[in-house]
């Protein structure tokens, strides 16, 4: 990253002054923003680990600590939990790169192309998502056995039929967002390459995308961290526990009144959170990256 | 190599030169050609074949409809021109598929009685009324039985108390045969009939488990059943279908229910027998929807929260999003990346664990809230109506925020820096600066991403039944509708009660909640004019 | 019966609409159009077509069973030696338990559901009203198991399941702070309070919802069961029997341990668990689930009796686990063979408890459990004196109207007695 350097070379009062007029102040929002965001995960992360205690109840943190809870996360023969992260991170990330291929793909017709419907067609994807979801169930289930009924290989109980639905909802608000971004772009790139001779194909995979990166970031992570939050359709599709994900096995945890295990539920809560935020440390300069282009001369 | 850090001059001039080279190279093309072929080549198998199944199954709307969308994909993709065609096509079929058919799968529930009582068809129904209201005869002993066969016809032999052998079938009223050999009680041999093997019995279960032999003539008597083929009881059928009048008889009171074509078979009076069937009850949903006490009373109460709520929750995580995207937007700032890392943990935990989470530490008297940040004050955060309202705003916005300041913070990367930077050149402060240049550039990109956040707000379901689960109720009220439901909690308790669930009434509920949103969403889209720019 | 368990479990509704019938209104007729044929051949495709999965296994007669992950540990073994004697394939599918009923719902219909699911009894009203479920023959066998549990499983008269557990509350007790069971509930807060721990006694509440379920003994105590009783001893749901003297009574009480602190809204199911854990409290109110973690937590628990605070006994409710049988299922003989002669037999009932902990529902292995098992035999001498839990299909609606009732008058927000009677009057509507 080439973050220049604040200016801090003497520390007089004045130019501290000055310093924090500037710079200072926004590590005193940073500090508020940090301590409201993360101080209900705190518990989380005390609870998980604290084996055998509660979620929510510890006004005492980390009172004896010990990693129990995550050893015992992966020797659940009834609850696999290691497979549930691979299955998720393959879900995860397929889905999401096809959501953003297939959002791209959209917006940039959207953006560069003016045909019937359009403007429709713009207010359309983002209504369609709308609806309220109360019984979507109902007819993904009909729609997925009935798939499954002539390919079994992409309806009830396949992960890449769940894929198929989550890509159901590639267009969207996000395809709007995407929208957005490509206008920025001005169209003279696109007339240049045309005149040089490149195709519409070409000029969109090869000039384009590149230029839109930081947007194509957001929307990844965005449907990353969607697709990982889901469970309804989730558990309603996937039966078998070694073909589930994260958060259906996750809220299996803490469903069963009886069995309930809030400081493994929170062990596995942590870990897999892990997942967007690597994916965003790993994206974070994509998405700020037109700010270092501003800078950098 | 093109990377994200040259500027946008660069970027055009390098282009220019890609450009070039990519028209030198486009003998490659046939690679991507062949590609194509491949691609569309697959998908059209697989459709006549899907098409051929659903032919097979005489499901002729679908198969046609598999290999019309097969065919015209095949032809968008190979011929020149309907450019926009190829760019949508992908993401449209999905969309189709598993967004659209679910809207008009949820509009055709809302025309039918699906839900609990009317959950299948009626041939279902008539089977399970059937099977519910055998009576076992009271005090009447168990028969050990064998299960045999006389010429094909299924019979039952079984041992009578006295230890006789009695054989009987479905037309054949139990009658005591000769010669029958019983081996440690149990019936081995029976003359003119031969024994069923396990094997056999399990081939032929289905007959076997409606076969009802008659105790003797008189048909009061009851009959023999048997669940596992090893024992029968007597049993008296409470009702009695007859298919040619199409009704139900009580064979106690003698009372007849008919289909009164309602999903139930009826008697005059009005009573019901349970379980009915689904059929289309036309508008009576909507009806419903509009006219149900339960609804009305605090129908005009619970909108006006669910508007408020949709639009202080945007409006919040709006403000706060786009407020720290602006602060951690300064490349002077050290050590921005750590902030913005934990600022989107919110987001990465899963929100019915945030939801829990914040339940606990709102608790009155025991939560975090209260006992250290208040000093042991008893704030009734989630027990008072308007405090409870405040709260579930609050956990909104820490649960929303982040989604904004990421969208935000992408956003501001499409503006250049020069703009605002020519404008304080020109001597506007910075806040001017930016509330006149770069907000209604952000603006543009942003309006439809709130529209759709008011949207989803408005059908929040979720963090309204995890955190408050709509309460505090007012119990004076007499319903059961608390001071944070919104439309959408409203319905669910109203359609889905306890174990009860009235599919058809919430299935017309969403689509009034749909009419209502889309319409509120398409005046917000005219209004942004997001559409017009740069159009 | 914790809240936020309720409220969990209740967001599988939408996920349990799963199948809408997919055979829609065929038979009738009443809905022509594409929308409405295409479900319906849906479900012949999957009787029918060579290409539905089911058509070869309904030839060679399996049975799929829908289970728990701890149930279906135990069922693997009882399938294994099924199929060993009669050569007919157990296929056990494991399931959430609290989806397996609304799952059950709308897959029965479609032909996807099983032949056989674990279960509670009082889901009954609901599979009942479905038409999904179809009626056990128990047989002579129905007298080999406890009473309550057959009484349990049977709605309408007839019985629908075969019982394997009981589960129900009871009073858990820290021997160390207190080393006699009290006689009465007013003795218990005594000798709570001479403990000198935070708390006299705990159970755990909601601030907005109560909780009917555990408060129930309290109430029985009074002599105001929730429903009247018919003549064959099953509720009649018709009569709704709270709204009486003793519940007017009750009220006051609850008003009356409002105010004084000890029954404090609160505490929800999480605090208690955890207070009772660290020695704050030397009661706990709660079923046999948190037994194992007090033990962990180091705490030397007996189970005694639930003091009653009125002059009649307190009975708790009780909930019976089981397995019952689908209205669809093409492999009934099969699917009750399976379930009386082998799930109902001594070595697998003790097996499932062993894995549950729950008393058994069969005598032998109930009187088995008890003799071994002090915290089992204490958990089933209560479960013995309890009522099934209503299993009528307006639970829903009552179950709401109840606990918040409850909640307003623990929190003094009005006259006792009058906010219950408005409850009773509330209820009473609704159930009609």
């Amino acid at each position: 990253m080439g973050e220049s350097q604040p200016q801090r070379t003497s520390m007089s009062g004045r130019s501290f002054r000055r310093w924090f007029v500037q710079i200072g102040w926004r590590h005193l929002v940073g500090l508020a923003v940090v301590v409201f965001a993360a101080f209900p995960l705190v518990y989380v992360f005390s609870a998980s680990l604290n084996p055998g205690g509660t979620l929510i109840t510890a006004n005492t943190l980390f009172g004896n600590p010990s990693l129990q809870s995550y050893v015992d996360l992966f020797n659940r023969p009834q609850q696999p939990f290691a497979a549930w992260y691979l299955n998720t991170l393959f879900i995860g990330f397929t889905a999401s790169a096809g959501s953003v291929l297939l959002g791209a793909l959209a917006a940039y017709a959207f953006s560069r192309m003016r045909f019937t419907g359009r403007r429709l067609g713009l207010i359309g994807i983002v209504l369609v998502q709308m609806f309220p979801q109360l019984l979507a169930m109902v007819a993904i289930f009909l729609l997925m056995l009935s798939i499954g009924e002539i390919f079994p290989a992409i309806g009830l109980n396949s992960q890449i039929g769940l894929i198929m639905v989550y890509l159901g909802g590639a267009l969207g608000v996000n395809t709007y967002l995407m929208y957005g971004f490509f206008n920025t772009i001005p169209t003279s790139i696109d007339e240049a390459a045309r005149i040089d001779g490149a195709g519409h194909a070409r000029i969109f995979f090869t000039i384009i995308l590149p230029l839109v990166s930081p947007i194509l970031a957001v929307v990844a992570l965005l449907s990353l961290v969607a697709t990982l939050s889901e469970f309804v359709i989730a558990s309603v599709l996937l039966r078998d526990p070694e073909k589930q994900t994260l958060a259906v096995g996750l809220y299996q945890f803490i469903s069963q009144e009886t069995s309930q295990n809030w400081s493994v539920f929170a062990a596995g809560a942590v870990l897999a959170a892990i997942i967007p935020v690597v994916l965003f440390l790993a994206l974070q300069r994509y998405i700020v990256s037109g700010l270092v282009a501003g800078s950098v001369k | 190599m093109l990377t994200p850090t040259t500027t946008r001059a660069d970027a055009r001039a390098l282009d220019g030169r890609r450009a070039r080279r990519t028209a030198e190279t486009a003998s490659l093309g046939w690679k991507l050609l062949l590609l194509k072929i491949t691609v569309l080549g697959l998908l059209n198998a697989a459709s006549v074949y899907a098409a051929m199944v659903l032919f097979f199954n005489e499901r002729w709307l679908i198969g046609t409809l598999v290999v019309v969308t097969g065919a015209l994909i095949t032809w968008i993709y190979f011929q020149r021109g309907a450019l926009p065609a190829k760019y949508l096509a992908p993401g449209v079929t999905f969309l189709l598929i598993f967004q659209v058919f679910v809207i008009l799968y949820s509009g055709y529930v809302a025309f039918t009685n699906y839900g609990t009582g009317h959950n299948s068809t009626k041939e279902h129904a008539i089977h399970a009324i059937m099977l519910q209201t055998q009576d076992r005869v009271p005090d009447s002993p168990t028969y050990p039985l064998t299960v045999v066969e006389r010429s094909g016809e299924l019979a039952f032999a079984v041992t009578a108390q006295e230890g006789e052998v009695l054989v009987g079938s479905a037309d054949a009223p139990l009658e005591a045969i000769d010669g029958a050999l019983v081996e440690e009680g149990r019936i081995v041999d029976v003359p003119g009939h031969t024994v069923l093997s396990f094997t056999e019995l399990m081939e032929r279960q289905q007959e076997l488990s409606t076969l009802a032999v008659p105790l003797d003539e008189d048909p009061n008597a009851g009959a023999l059943r048997t669940q596992d083929g090893q024992r029968a009881y007597v049993y008296t059928s409470r009702f009695v279908y007859d298919e040619s009048s199409d009704t139900m008889t009580n064979t106690e009171s003698g009372e007849t229910y008919t289909d009164g074509g309602e999903g139930a078979f009826v008697t005059e009076s009005g009573e019901q027998l349970m379980p009915g069937w689904r059929v289309n009850v036309g508008l009576d949903n909507f009806v419903r929807a509009i006219t149900e006490e339960s609804i009305r009373g605090p129908l005009l109460y619970v909108t006006a929260w669910t508007f408020a709520f949709a639009f202080l929750s945007v409006a919040s995580t709006f403000v706060l999003g786009l407020f720290l995207a602006i602060v951690f937007n300064d490349p002077r700032m050290r050590s921005r990346r750590y902030y913005r890392l934990v600022m989107i943990l919110p987001y990465a935990f899963p929100g019915f664990l945030s939801a829990l989470v914040w339940a606990g530490m709102m608790n009155q008297e025991f939560g975090f809230i209260n006992s250290v940040l208040f000093g042991g004050a008893a704030i009734p955060w989630l027990s008072d109506p308007w405090l409870a309202k405040l709260s579930i705003l609050i956990v909104n916005l820490w649960l929303g925020f982040p989604y904004m300041f990421l969208v935000c913070t992408g956003a501001l990367q499409s503006i250049p820096e020069e703009l605002t930077e020519a404008a304080q050149m020109d001597g506007a402060r910075p806040f001017q600066a930016f509330r006149q240049i770069k907000f209604p550039l952000l603006l543009v990109s942003i309006a439809p991403l709130l529209i759709s956040s008011f949207a989803f707000n408005f059908n929040n379901f979720n963090l309204v039944y995890m955190l408050t689960g709509g309460g505090p109720r007012d119990i004076e009220a007499g319903i059961n509708v608390g001071s944070t439901d919104i439309l959408i909690s409203m319905v669910y308790k109203v359609a889905f009660v306890g174990a009860q669930s009235d599919y058809g009434l919430a299935s017309a509920f969403s689509i009034l909640i749909f009419f209502i949103v889309g319409t509120i969403s398409v005046i917000a889209f005219r209004r942004t004019r997001a559409l017009e720019e740069l159009n | 019966m914790t809240v936020n368990t309720r409220r969990l479990t209740a967001m599988t509704a939408f996920v349990g609409a799963g199948a809408l019938a997919l055979t829609a209104c065929g038979s009738g007729g009443e809905s022509p159009g594409a929308a409405s044929a295409e479900p319906t051949e849906t479900a012949d495709t999957a009787q029918t077509a060579g290409t539905a999965q089911t058509a070869d296994a309904e030839a060679s007669g399996s049975l799929t069973v829908w289970a728990d992950a701890n149930r279906a540990e135990v069922l693997a073994d009882v399938a294994t030696d099924f199929e060993a004697d009669t050569g007919i394939a157990v296929e056990i599918v494991q399931q959430d338990f609290e989806e397996i009923r609304d799952q059950f719902v709308s897959q029965v219909p479609t032909g996807e559901g099983p032949d056989i699911a674990v279960g509670a009894h009082d889901w009954l009203g609901v599979l009942v009203d479905n038409g999904v479920v179809a009626p056990v023959e128990l047989g002579d066998a129905a007298e080999d198991f406890e009473q309550i549990a057959v009484d349990a499983w049977t709605y309408e008269g007839q019985t629908y399941g075969l019982p394997y557990s009981i589960e129900n509350i009871a009073l858990l007790r820290n021997t160390e702070l207190a080393p006699e069971a009290p006689a009465d509930f007013e003795e218990m807060i005594e000798m709570g309070e001479e403990a000198g721990t935070e708390y006299p006694f705990l159970v755990g509440l909601d601030p907005n919802e109560s909780d009917p379920y555990h408060l129930y003994p309290f109430q029985t105590s009074f002599g105001a069961p929730v429903f009247g009783t018919a003549d064959d001893g099953s509720y009649d749901s018709t009569e709704l029997a709270m709204g009486d003297a003793g519940g007017e009574d009750f009220a006051t009480w609850l008003a009356e341990q409002g105010e004084a602190g000890v029954l404090n809204l609160n505490i929800d199911g999480d605090l208690a668990q955890e207070s009772f854990n660290d020695g704050s409290a030397p009661f706990f109110l709660t079923g046999p689930w948190n037994v194992t973690a007090a033990q962990e937590a180091g705490i030397d628990v007996a189970v005694d009796p639930i003091p009653a605070a009125g002059d009649q006994p307190a009975q708790p409710f009780a909930g019976v686990q089981g397995f019952f049988l689908s209205s669809q299922s093409e492999n009934v003989l099969a699917a009750s063979n399976f379930l009386v002669n082998y799930v109902g037999t001594a070595e697998v009932q003790t097996a499932l408890y062993e894995t549950g902990g729950r008393a058994p529902a069969l005598s032998e292995s109930f009187e088995e459990a008890l003799g071994e098992d002090e915290i089992v035999a204490g958990f089933g001498e209560v479960g013995a004196e309890a009522v099934p839990m209503p299993a009528i299909p307006e639970m829903g609606a009552v179950w709401d109207d109840w606990g918040a009732s409850q909640a307003a008058i623990i929190k003094g927000d009005g006259d006792p007695v009058e906010l219950w009677q408005k409850m009773s009057e509330d209820i009473a509507a609704a159930i009609d």
